[in-house]
């Protein structure tokens, strides 16, 4: 990498007060082929620092996609393309050219829908973000490893069999898993893509308690099909409908006394 | 009652559509079962059956003598291999520093003939004016002006046919020409002088030489005597144990003749064939085994004589090639007197009626290290060198084809783009399309005169075994299956990849890493035990393969030189798969021979059969993971 390019380092990146703009989101347009139909039409949303933001939509609404442009996840389809509009993160553009997407992504995690930790121990899942940034200190990463995996209270279950394979938790285990994993590299922001879809019940419940744990170090953003779980998290809801930011407002208000009437017809259930 | 949810359609033979469709796949699919059996039944007959005739051969061939008399022959070859290096150091140490010496003087012969052919008449004058001095005077001043107009008009490059002249001594030899009496047929003085020289100079170095050909003459005499007694021993054995046959058939033939004569005169042959129960071994060969001191004695003179000859050796010589040979014949010396020393124990052991072990036997065949066929002596088979050779080509080719398949199975899958996937992927595959003939093709013309003009060049003979003595090698067998096998490792190795869920390299993308660090520290190793089994058909591929090892490998069936270090991959070999694709076609069904190279084929088989299982388990239990 150049010198001049620009990276998100946590020395440079301004320190964010509770409720100032983290991610900028201003008139964004987004293509998967090249802008022939856009998936994402004029999106201009300010997710405040400090708050989980949960993106809330019908199936196929752009949610996912939207929450993948924050870390420049789509850049892994060859045809996806920002039409109009940017994003800036920490005040930077994060598509300008010389942002590299790996230094961005150290700073803008994710958890996915399926929890999907790697076929290695537990340690070495956690310990993984950390590895590739080139640490190699055993202490550092032990100390990196107890830490991320406390703070996603999973360190009381595991902390006996670090060493046995990350495979062998149970689903809502390994999703935490996959938490810490995310958290272990220290990002300002994590996303989150439905991160219960997959579990059950009770193991959903932990995971919404951490969220609400987690809070406190991390801006949150949470995509979810499920309203009551948006009501029971998140701060500020984004409603989304084809392609297109609806509303965007504090959770009780969009549940409460949404302003447009295709909100309201979704949160109560009559279509979606 | 009404008839309800009846079948229909028409049946054949009492069996419906369905029922014939389904027996139709159901029957392919057990008549390749049906096959492979089969395969493996006829191979198995056939291959074990050797065992036990080869036992036979085996101990006929110690009953006759012929296990004592291959030590002697045995010896000898050593022997002579130290012969044959003295005796390239010697002419190579003449052809160098004697070169103008050897030059005038097969010049001065070359010269003789169109002098003797054309100047006949002159020589004969020359003859007859001898008490004539003044027809003497006439007849001499005629025979040099003949002798400068044959001298003068002879092509240079005729005469000196290997360039050992130069332009001073060519001219000087023109000159002495003259001189030449060919009355008495004395050569001319520059002549004689060179000669001189010659013999002077390499006296004490042809003397050595001259004492180690001559050292064994001792045994060798023995070992003329000894292989005449047991080659007749072995013959008259075999055709005794076919007599009783050969009686029969004789009796039999004698019935059916209608000429009384004919038929007395067969019968008469057919009674003198006498059938023993047992062959006299013990006292056919009594000689052989008389000559047990004698072979003691022999070996004893050829050891004395030897290390004189040896130590006679000049140390100091001008050409490096010679040297360098000499070396290697004081550095073969010692061992040799010491490998001498246990081959005499070892045949001293021999005895016609000692018993010999079908375990023993069998072990020869696996651990035998000659193979020869088609001998008047003993036919030896012994699967060492070509499964040396079979595995040391396949190991190379494996070598050179799993770096290059993976990274571009890797490239393929996880770091190309799309026009360069659609590009590189069919042209790998492609590959997999050549015929193998042409690809050995390609190997004899193009592979092995490159690799042989690239291992000439000065600045790479540090690598082991260049410069290459032979264009069809190892090396160049190796190269060529690792070619073939890049399409097979190549395809499996992208399927491998591919089955690597996405929600991988998605979470280890999201974690900050470079495409490259998910491929080497996520990717390859979940899909490790695909890439393994990849590798492991790879090799299944190549050792079976047949036609490029054939053409290219060099087919010479011998245990690799391992004083070469890793040049023996630049050494000449043969292979398993290749001995019975040139063999097959020319034995006879039955034979020990057409045995061997099934039983040669029963061991491909089963290498292949355990590498397909490996390359299972492996996969399977990449499910499991």
């Amino acid at each position: 990498m150049n010198d001049d390019s620009v990276t998100l380092d946590s020395a440079d990146a301004p320190v964010m007060g509770i409720d100032e703009t983290i991610i900028k989101i201003d008139d964004l347009s987004f293509s998967y082929d090249l802008g022939k139909t856009n998936t994402l039409r004029n999106i201009s949303l300010d997710i405040p620092a400090g708050k989980v933001t949960a993106f809330i939509g019908p199936s196929g609404c752009g949610k996912s996609t939207l929450l993948r442009c924050l870390n420049r996840m789509n850049d892994l389809v060859d045809t996806a393309k920002v039409t109009t509009g940017k994003i800036s993160i920490l005040d930077q553009d994060i598509n300008a050219p010389d942002v590299e997407a790996i230094e961005l992504r150290k700073h803008v995690g994710m958890v996915f829908q399926k929890y999907n930790p790697f076929p290695k121990s537990i340690y070495e899942n956690v310990a993984y973000g950390l590895r590739v940034q080139g640490i190699k200190n055993k202490g550092v990463l032990d100390e990196a490893v107890e830490e991320s995996l406390k703070k996603s209270a999973l360190w009381s279950e595991v902390k006996d069999r670090l060493d046995s394979s990350a495979l062998g938790l149970s689903g809502g285990q390994q999703q935490r898993l996959c938490i810490a994993r995310t958290i272990a590299v220290k990002p300002q922001i994590v996303l989150m893509d439905e991160p219960c879809s997959a579990l059950d019940p009770i193991a959903t419940a932990r995971i919404e308690e951490l969220i609400a744990e987690l809070r406190q170090e991390f801006t949150i953003v949470i995509v979810t099909h499920n309203m009551q779980q948006a009501t029971r998290v998140s701060d500020r809801t984004a409603f989304f409908y084809l392609g297109e930011l609806i509303e965007y407002a504090d959770t009780a208000k969009i549940f409460g006394n949404p302003s447009k009437k295709q909100t309201e017809d979704y949160v109560s259930g009559r279509f979606g | 009652m009404a008839k309800h949810f009846q079948r229909t359609g028409r049946k054949l033979l009492g069996i419906d559509r369905q029922g014939w469709i389904k027996g139709f796949f159901g029957g392919n699919a057990t008549l390749s079962i049906i096959i492979l059996f089969l395969i493996c039944f006829f191979l198995i007959t056939e291959a074990v059956r050797f065992f036990p005739q080869h036992h036979e051969k085996l101990q006929l061939h110690r009953k006759s003598g012929q296990e004592y008399v291959n030590h002697i022959i045995t010896e000898m070859n050593e022997y002579s291999q130290l012969v044959s290096l003295t005796n390239q150091a010697y002419f190579q140490e003449l052809n160098e520093k004697y070169a103008l010496q050897r030059g005038i003087s097969n010049s001065f012969e070359a010269f003789l003939d169109p002098l003797e052919d054309d100047g006949e008449d002159l020589i004969e004058a020359l003859e007859d004016a001898e008490d004539d001095p003044e027809a003497l005077a006439q007849a001499q001043a005629d025979w040099r002006a003949f002798v400068s107009g044959v001298v003068e008009g002879a092509n240079r490059a005729d005469i000196d046919s290997f360039g050992r002249l130069d332009d001073a001594s060519w001219a000087a030899l023109k000159k002495a020409m003259i001189d030449y009496d060919p009355v008495e047929e004395e050569p001319p003085a520059y002549v004689t002088q060179a000669q001189q020289e010659l013999r002077d100079g390499m006296a004490r170095f042809e003397e050595a030489k001259n004492e180690i050909s001559s050292a064994g003459r001792e045994l060798k005499q023995l070992r003329q005597k000894l292989v005449k007694i047991a080659s007749k021993v072995k013959d008259d054995a075999a055709a005794e144990e076919s007599a009783a046959e050969r009686k029969k058939a004789l009796l039999a033939g004698a019935e059916t003749m209608t000429n009384e004569a004919e038929k007395a005169a067969q019968i008469e042959q057919a009674n003198a064939i006498v059938i023993r129960d047992e062959f006299p071994f013990a006292a056919r060969t009594e000689e052989i085994a008389a000559s047990k001191d004698a072979h003691k004695a022999a070996v004893a003179e050829l050891k004395e004589k030897l290390g004189i000859a040896v130590a006679k050796l000049p140390t100091e010589l001008s050409s490096e090639e010679a040297s360098a040979l000499l070396d290697q014949v004081r550095k073969a010396h010692p061992p040799f007197v010491k490998w001498l020393d246990e081959s005499v124990a070892k045949a001293s052991t021999w005895q016609w009626d000692r018993k010999l072990s079908f375990f023993g036997s069998a072990m020869k065949f696996f651990f035998g290290v000659d193979w020869v066929t088609n001998s008047s002596w003993h036919d030896f088979y012994g699967l060492l060198p070509l499964f040396i050779g079979s595995f040391e080509i396949s190991l190379i080719a494996i070598m050179f084809a799993v770096p290059f398949s993976i990274g571009a199975a890797i490239y393929v899958n996880r770091l190309a783009g799309r026009w360069e996937q659609t590009l590189i992927k069919p042209a790998i595959e492609l590959i997999q399309a050549i015929p193998s003939v042409v690809l050995g093709f390609f190997g004899i013309v193009v592979l092995g005169e490159g690799l042989r003009d690239l291992s000439q060049i000065e600045a790479l003979s540090w690598v082991p075994g260049f410069p290459m003595q032979e264009r069809l090698n190892v090396l160049n067998a190796g190269l060529l299956l690792a070619l073939m096998a890049v399409p097979t490792i190549f395809t499996l190795c992208e399927d491998a990849l591919n089955n690597v869920p996405r929600a991988y390299s998605e979470a280890s993308l999201a974690l900050g890493a470079s495409k490259l660090q998910t491929v080497i520290k996520v990717i390859v190793p979940t899909a490790i035990s695909g890439i393994l089994a990849a590798v492991l058909l790879g090799f299944g591929r190549v050792i079976g393969e047949t036609m490029v090892v054939l053409l290219v490998a060099g087919n010479k069936i011998a245990l690799p030189d391992w004083s070469a270090g890793l040049g023996v991959i630049t050494q000449p070999t043969h292979t398993m798969t290749g001995i019975i694709a040139q063999e097959m076609g020319e034995v006879t069904k039955g034979t020990l021979h057409f045995r061997a190279l099934f039983l040669v084929g029963l061991v491909l088989f089963t290498i292949s059969l355990c590498i397909n299982v490996a390359a299972q388990r492996i996969i399977k239990r990449l499910g499991h993971a």
